[in-house]
């Protein structure tokens, strides 16, 4: 029987195929060079990425950015590598693992300090304090680890109240909801419209989909210095928060898909006027506009909690050159070159959100980027730790048992700080 | 030094037959030896190489980085599992999974195969047709049954629903921690069907028809003859078919790794998905490792203890 032995030697095989790729392409990489090095000197670097191959991001950084990289730098060629993104950080670490990495990778934001703690990265101490007035602060903190820096900020992103004005008016209101209060109102109301509609959908629980409402009421999941979990994620405000949203899931407000198993899409349900708010990153217009042009929308600060305060989740993207790269020079240079504004303005215009201040009310990038730069002002990354994708875990849980009625949110969230704390101090 | 065949011993005699042996042996074999050797070579570098590996790696806090320090913890990665909920969760989630599964597509996979070991209108294509899950991909029945089994809008859901009202409008199977792990199994089961249909027929097409016939003459009825005779000589099929689907029980590792990732809360986490988690999100190399080797050591004593329980031989 063939089926439950490929099963089993399913995970060998896979580090195995990701190793053996990658040796054969730094191979074919390493052929190229000695043969164009005999004419002129050329260096060749990997770039990995998870941009969508038919996304306009994608069609902007291979048709204008890196061509504008080899007119600059004629002497570098740039491969880029689109690899998705549920399997990038797998890839990554086999690579690593092999000694057979690319040389500039764009990382997610949350994953940098766990590839600094093992030292897969190159530290740029040394850029960063020539540069470091040019970035937005935020995105810049998300290359800090433990005193130093490794990458640079490449994109950034947040998420905003998107809110479908045809329902909104439907249920008699003229104005987006500002505050939890009037969120809660309109989302019931909203609801209670058609048994298909509802107030709010949310694609999941993880701890992007819930720290906005967490951050919102005055909660936290750690101290500043993510030190301590206990007294912060288990905060009354923080448990306020969580007991909010199961209420809203409780009485429908809330759409019932977020448990998972289900193929109902927020965004489309959206789209399709059938939910009244969603909370969506910059990507969402140019997809909403392509796929359901006739709707009627607009975009909104996260509504403030009870203390009066909006904070929605930071995203992004950082650039880091690989400390197993053969041409850290050459990758260098492409780094900087990618957090330049030759190549930060085209991708902006196509909705890749630039972290230079040089860039803020720049006539070029989308009008609609100023929702989100507004809410970026008081935006909060996830905890910044090398453990930070077992704390999305152990939240995930625990907003689990909470809207399953297994726990109540305060002991769900009590026993989410014990487990977290020994992870901080390590 | 001179040596006349006088002063040959017999043993040395021995020695120099048995060397001249060796060297015919060697040589009418070496071609089989040539032929084995590329399989060998790939076996040893694709799967004993890595096994070995991931041994040394389980007693390391290992370090994916090659140029970074690796320390040696010792047991500590095997003391860990051992203190880890989310691990025994995982175990008692493959043993029940594991239980189930094998259980139901033994016995499933036996009936079709006595259904379809007779004369039967276009019996070929039922035999195509239960087989048919057994050849497609994991992933592609798994997403199958995601669409099968969605909350909502799925058609179990619609038909069990909306159709008989067997169940509440807003059940969900794979969202559920109590039916994530059942729809798994549902899963399980139907994908094997087909390969057990094989096995038993193959089974039971080697039972003499004899032995039947000389019992109707004696007057036995369908349910003696399956309990007297079919039931007894396919005990080596069945024990056959008991191992190696214990094995794959136990090594589950797709349907729930592209249907719900584990959960909802560990309910449909197994042990691979367990390990591989901790490997790649988490880069605990080591402690997956471990986790894996916790693994093998158990399907190997399961597949010991099966083998002796259902050796006695039966002779008519």
């Amino acid at each position: 029987m063939q089926t439950p032995i490929s099963r089993r030697r399913f995970l060998e095989r896979s580090a195995q195929l990701a190793l053996a790729g990658s040796a054969a392409g730094s191979f074919l990489a390493a052929c190229g060079n000695t043969t164009t090095s005999s004419s002129s000197t050329k260096t060749t670097i990997t770039f990995w990425n998870a941009y969508n191959v038919t996304d306009p991001e994608n069609q902007t950084l291979l048709t204008k950015v890196i061509p504008a990289f080899q007119q600059k730098y004629p002497n570098i060629v740039v491969k880029s590598q689109n690899i998705p993104y549920n399997s990038l950080l797998q890839k990554l670490i086999a690579t690593v693992a092999g000694g057979a990495g690319p040389d500039v990778v764009r990382s997610d934001i949350i994953w940098m300090p766990q590839l600094a703690k093992i030292g897969a990265l190159v530290p740029t101490d040394d850029i960063v304090a020539q540069r470091k007035s040019e970035f937005y602060p935020g995105p810049l903190a998300t290359c800090a680890y433990k005193g130093k820096y490794y990458g640079l900020p490449l994109d950034t992103n947040t998420r905003v109240m998107f809110y479908g004005k045809k329902l909104l008016s439907e249920v008699g209101a003229s104005q987006p909801p500002t505050t939890t209060e009037e969120f809660q109102a309109l989302s019931a109301k909203i609801s209670a419209l058609n048994k298909n509609f509802y107030g709010y959908a949310e694609g999941g629980l993880d701890a992007w989909n819930i720290l906005p409402w967490i951050w919102s009421f005055g909660g936290a999941v750690t101290n500043d210095d993510y030190t301590a979990a206990t007294g912060y994620i288990n905060s009354p405000q923080s448990v306020a928060a969580l007991e909010y949203l199961v209420n809203l899931y409780k009485t429908r407000a809330l759409a019932p898909n977020l448990l998972g198993g289900s193929s109902y899409s927020p965004d489309d349900e959206f789209g399709k006027g059938h939910v009244g708010f969603i909370l969506e990153g910059p990507w969402e217009p140019p997809t909403l506009q392509q796929t359901y042009s006739s709707l009627q929308y607009a975009m909104a600060l996260v509504p403030a909690g009870p203390g009066g305060s909006s904070i929605s989740v930071v995203g992004g993207e950082d650039i880091a050159v690989m400390s197993s790269s053969k041409n850290i020079d050459a990758a260098t240079t492409f780094m900087q070159f990618m957090t330049s504004e030759a190549a930060q303005v085209p991708l902006g215009e196509v909705g890749q959100m630039p972290v230079l201040t040089s860039l803020t009310n720049d006539s070029r990038m989308p009008a609609y980027f100023s929702a989100f730069a507004q809410q970026l002002q008081t935006a909060k990354p996830r905890p910044v730790t090398p453990n930070y994708t077992k704390i999305d875990t152990i939240l995930t849980n625990a907003f689990n048992l909470a809207f399953r009625g297994q726990a109540s949110a305060q002991a769900a969230l009590n026993s989410a700080a014990q487990q977290i704390d020994p992870l901080l101090s390590a | 030094m001179e040596i006349s065949s006088l002063d040959r011993s017999h043993a040395g005699t021995r020695i120099e037959r048995r060397y001249g042996q060796k060297v015919r042996a060697f040589r009418r074999y070496l071609p089989v030896y040539l032929f084995i050797l590329p399989g060998m070579a790939l076996f040893g570098l694709w799967t004993l190489y890595p096994l070995l590996d991931a041994f040394v790696m389980s007693f390391f806090n290992w370090n994916p980085n090659p140029v970074a320090q690796s320390p040696f913890v010792g047991l500590q990665n095997y003391l860990e599992a051992f203190s880890d909920p989310v691990f025994w969760q995982a175990f008692r989630n493959v043993v029940f999974y594991t239980a189930v599964t094998v259980a139901g597509q033994i016995i499933l996979g036996l009936a079709v195969a006595l259904l379809l070991n007779r004369k039967l209108f276009a019996l070929g294509f039922f035999r195509v047709l239960y087989y048919l899950p057994v050849v497609t991909s994991w992933v592609v029945v798994s997403l199958v049954f995601a669409f099968l089994f969605s909350s909502s809008d799925g058609p179990v859901d619609w038909f069990l629903g909306d159709v008989l009202h067997l169940i509440p409008d807003t059940q969900s199977w794979l969202g559920s921690t109590t039916l994530a792990l059942p729809t798994l199994m549902i899963l399980g089961i139907w994908k094997g069907i087909g390969w057990n249909m094989v096995i038993f027929l193959a089974g039971l097409q080697s039972i003499p028809n004899e032995l039947y016939e000389a019992a109707r003459v004696d007057g036995a009825n369908r349910w003696t003859l399956f309990h007297a005779i079919t039931l007894p000589l396919l005990r080596p099929t069945i024990t056959f078919a008991v191992v190696i689907l214990t094995m794959g029980g136990f090594g589950s590792f797709i349907p729930m790794f592209v249907l719900t990732q584990g959960g909802p809360l560990h309910s449909t986490e197994t042990l691979l998905t367990y390990a591989f988690s901790n490997a790649f999100s988490s880069f605990d190399f080591g402690y997956a490792a471990a986790i894996t080797y916790i693994f093998a050591f158990v399907v190997f004593l399961l597949a010991l203890i099966q083998i002796r329980l259902m050796r006695r031989k039966i002779e008519y």
